[in-house]
């Protein structure tokens, strides 16, 4: 499990000090931004960012389920038929030339 | 053993039975198990085994049952796509679109369609109401769209058409290589039509 660094922290003068932590390069780097009532701003601004952002996430994932939901009769519609159209077309005497084009299978005269 | 259904002889549209909201668990599962068996001996068969030709020639008589089975999934996936591109109160909008539908299956598949035939043309048809939905879907939501999600509609949209592509492409492979070709030749100063490779018959012959 991931260390959780929490955002405040706390002074040698026993104040504490809210920070941000982002990624620079593959580097987390830590910002300083305040203490008192301006680190309590930018805490709250954070959180609702970060609600924010969850919610979002959470919408869109919800809409990817339901168009792949939608989409999974389709697939299977669309791999069955492509399975019968290749079976009847090699029963025919016909082979995919280069997985492309499909054409009649010569036969051998032999003798 | 085989179920055996009148569904092969009915006339295009949907299967009257049964109702694939309905089908049980066990007929998907066999459906599935069906056509992973079709694929096996396909696969097999591109990469040159020699006793899986015989094979497929051995269980082609499954066809157009399977065929049927996959146009009932089409009903599915139509039903719902209908289903989501419409609200429940524009219900001229839930009628039109699958007489309109209905039209473009008729249309495509022509006179005397093949059980695969009907089923390729199904699948064109799901296709391109797919298609219309993912475009649908992409003009709402524009406007709020982050770029990545932009990409990610637009990706979908790639596929839908590209299906949808395939699909026809498909359709038109089966039409040319596997329906019997008419020649017209003139004998006897009388036209006759010859289905591929047939001969005509011999004075007398019947």
């Amino acid at each position: 499990m991931a260390d959780v660094v929490s955002p405040w922290e706390r002074r040698e003068r026993g104040g504490l000090y809210y920070t941000r932590s982002r990624k620079v390069n593959s580097q987390v780097v830590r910002e300083y931004v305040g203490g008192g009532l301006l680190g309590q701003l930018a805490a709250r601004m954070d959180a609702q960012e970060r609600r924010r952002r969850e919610e979002e996430a959470a919408a869109w994932k919800e809409e990817e389920e339901q168009m792949e939901a939608l989409m999974a009769p389709l697939e299977e519609l669309c791999e069955g038929a492509d399975v019968l159209a290749r079976a009847a077309l090699l029963a025919a005497g016909y082979h995919r030339h280069n997985r492309g084009q499909w054409r009649k299978r010569r036969e051998r005269e032999d003798g | 053993m085989r179920e055996k259904t009148a569904r092969v002889s009915q006339p295009l549209g949907y299967p009257a039975l049964p109702d694939p909201a309905t089908m049980s668990e066990e007929k998907r599962e066999r459906r599935r198990q069906a056509l992973e068996k079709w694929r096996g001996l396909v696969e097999r068969a591109e990469q040159g085994s020699k006793d899986a030709l015989p094979a497929i020639r051995e269980v082609l008589g499954d066809l157009p049952e399977l065929s049927w089975r996959l146009v009932n999934l089409a009903k599915t996936a139509e039903d719902s796509l209908i289903k989501e591109m419409t609200s429940d109160n524009d219900l001229l909008a839930r009628e039109m679109l699958p007489l309109q539908l209905a039209a473009m299956r008729e249309e495509l598949a022509g006179p005397d369609p093949s059980p695969l035939e009907r089923l390729l043309v199904e699948r064109v048809v799901v296709c391109w109401l797919q298609l219309q939905h993912a475009d649908i879907v992409y003009a709402q939501h524009m406007k709020n769209l982050t770029l990545k999600q932009r990409d990610h509609y637009q990706r979908w949209q790639d596929r839908q058409h590209n299906r949808y592509l395939s699909a026809i492409r498909t359709l038109a492979q089966v039409r040319k290589l596997l329906k019997p070709t008419v020649a017209q030749v003139n004998i006897a100063e009388k036209q006759v039509n010859l289905a591929g490779g047939e001969l005509p018959s011999s004075p007398g012959q019947t």
